[in-house]
């Protein structure tokens, strides 16, 4: 008797902890979804914006951008880094690696994006850019993806690892081929999510990328590019509904690439791990 | 508990390293390398004659140990082991759980050694280089002393892939015969008419045993002179268990075989000699028959017949 007493008790806390979750994300989902609603159009798309109104284009390309930037900096480093520290993490060097990367976590963004500007936006004379904006990005989201990398390969099945050793197979053949295979869905995993904070920063951006009303070119530096987080973060101060409006739709816009970005993580990883679906531990 | 601290005082001092496991077939050679020498109980059946023709067969010892000790941190696990393991024969490492029968196993081959902790003393000799201090590549020794584990462990990668990736990482073949290696591997140990037309998908589709057949074909692929096997057969059902066992039995011409079981009978079927490991000591080594009809130890009797772990 006292068991169900307590068990309704446990149950009915998990409710309330998963209501609190997950209504607050359906409300706000729905919520940015009904404000946007009115205003999907072609043109949102693919117009850019001009002063309050406009489209989106500049914007969403700017994101997609400054995302295939990050990706191409932060993950190897950060994918590299968590092997390093996985693998080799008793060692002098990898203490000191931890401990950076930690204190790198703990610094809150608009510092990196501070500490970015003075750098290179002021001292290398980069002004407001794209290549700005990624490095912000990349060195925030590093030490996550660092992290996620190095406990997805620690999960690794012992017996797995002692297999490639066992066989005389140097430790670079078995973490490419023993340990990334049985690693690579949870190290998308933390990629895609690393993808998905950076996406929805504004302040590391601010001081960095700037903000342009035109389309991103292949010139990264000297040059300033659009955001989304941008729109969204001052667009909704502005005393027009058409500036309320295109905040709304950039937030709606936001969450339908961090739905296809999640997708992709599952698609790839879904491919890349297709061996160890079925690996019993 | 007080007789088998005895006993093992006795075998410490007695008993010399030369003669530990096995008494050398020729006793007069034993004789003058160290004077004394206790001569074998007289036994008069049809086992005696069996164990003077094991004896006198016996061959050369592939791995020898020499006072090996082995410490996880403070703790000492294994307290000066001398052993032999004989080429081209099954030996069976037998023992109530915990006596540590799995770190013995995991030092022969180096594994030990990812584990934090682990400290090594004394020697391990392969064909008389010691693995520990003789060896510059460590890669090569684990190549030479294969291991199956408890549980099959294949690799996350295709079936063919398996096997292929030891055959290119130690150049065991050029690599336009892979291919044909893999199925020659494969074939050796009667997994190829069930896995020829899947050889690109993942192995963890197959059973436990096809699996821990395909581990045993990895392992076989790169020429190992050694195989160590940890309670082999201990996830596996009846039918598989006696694949494996009649696949190490065939083995033997070609490698020595160290099997950790757990199962006393499994040790009577295939085994030519038998090691008893009891705290970390060896109690008794003998070869099979002598062990099983003439146990020389309480404990070791003790355990053979169930009383005990
Ligand atoms: N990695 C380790 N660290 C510390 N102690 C260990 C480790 N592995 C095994 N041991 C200890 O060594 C002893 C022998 O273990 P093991 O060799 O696994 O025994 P067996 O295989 O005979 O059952 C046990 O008491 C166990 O707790
Ligand atoms: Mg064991």
């Amino acid at each position: 008797m006292r068991r169900r007493i307590l068990d309704i008790v446990m149950w009915s806390l998990f409710g309330v902890a998963l209501a609190l979750v997950v209504l607050p994300a359906i409300d706000i989902i729905v919520g940015i979804l009904a404000q946007s609603a009115g205003s999907w159009s072609p043109e949102l798309l693919f117009t850019p914006t001009s002063g309050v109104a406009g489209g989106l284009l500049n914007a969403w390309t700017g994101t997609l951008m400054l995302m295939a930037l990050l990706l191409i900096m932060a993950a190897p480093i950060g994918v590299l880094g968590g092997i390093y520290l996985a693998e080799f993490g008793s060692q002098r060097l990898a203490q000191i690696l931890r401990f950076g990367s930690e204190t790198l976590a703990g610094v809150p963004s608009i510092i990196v994006g501070y500490v970015i500007y003075l750098v290179f936006v002021v001292k290398f004379g980069w002004s407001f850019s794209a290549l700005a904006g990624g490095i912000a990005l990349t060195i925030m989201v590093i030490p996550y993806i660092m992290r996620s990398t190095e406990a997805a390969l620690r999960q690794v099945p012992t017996n797995l690892r002692e297999g490639g050793t066992a066989l005389g197979l140097p430790p670079s053949l078995t973490i490419r081929r023993v340990l990334l295979p049985m690693a690579l869905p949870n190290i998308m995993t933390g990629l895609v999510v690393a993808e998905a904070i950076a996406m929805g920063e504004t302040a590391p951006l601010i001081y960095t990328a700037g903000w342009s009303n035109s389309l991103p070119t292949a010139q990264l530096i000297h040059q300033p590019i659009g955001y989304l987080t941008y729109v969204v973060w001052t667009y909704i101060n502005q005393p027009f509904s058409q500036a309320h409006q295109l905040a709304y739709s950039a937030a709606a816009l936001l969450l339908v690439l961090l739905l296809l970005l999640i997708g992709l993580g599952r698609l790839i990883s879904a491919r890349a791990s297709r061996f160890n679906d079925r690996f019993q531990v | 508990m007080v007789k088998v601290t005895e006993t093992m005082n006795l075998l410490s001092t007695e008993w010399e390293i030369e003669r530990l496991p096995f008494p050398r077939p020729d006793d007069k050679t034993v004789d003058r390398r160290n004077g004394s020498h206790r001569t074998p109980p007289p036994i008069e059946s049809q086992n005696y004659l069996n164990t003077q023709q094991a004896m006198l067969d016996q061959g050369v010892s592939k791995v020898q140990l020499t006072d090996l000790r082995v410490r996880f941190g403070e703790r000492e696990i294994l307290h000066g082991i001398n052993a032999r393991f004989i080429d081209q024969r099954i030996t069976a490492l037998i023992g109530p759980t915990g006596c540590g029968k799995t770190t013995l196993l995991r030092t022969l081959n180096r594994l030990n050694e990812l584990v934090p902790g682990f400290h090594v003393e004394g020697r391990v000799e392969l064909d008389g280089m010691d693995i520990y201090r003789d060896v510059r590549d460590v890669r090569d020794v684990r190549r030479r002393i294969g291991m199956l584990f408890q549980r099959p462990n294949p690799f996350p990668q295709s079936i063919e892939e398996n096997i292929a990736i030891g055959l290119r990482a130690h150049h065991i073949v050029p690599r336009g015969e892979v291919h044909d290696e893999v199925e020659r591997q494969l074939t050796e140990v009667g997994l190829w008419e069930a896995v020829k037309d899947k050889l690109s998908e993942s192995p963890f589709g197959l059973s436990g045993g096809q699996q821990q057949l395909l581990c045993l074909a990895r392992t076989l692929a790169v020429r190992p002179e050694v195989i160590l096997l940890d309670e082999p057969t201990s996830s596996l059902d009846p039918v598989s268990t006696q694949r494996v066992e009649d696949l190490l039995v065939a083995l033997k011409s070609r490698v020595s075989i160290v099997m950790v079981t757990h199962n006393v009978q499994q040790a009577a079927r295939i085994s030519d000699y038998i090691v008893f490991l009891y705290e970390g000591r060896v109690v008794e080594a003998n070869t099979a028959t002598e062990i099983f009809v003439n146990a020389r130890n309480k404990v070791t009797e003790d355990f053979l017949t169930g009383r005990m772990g």
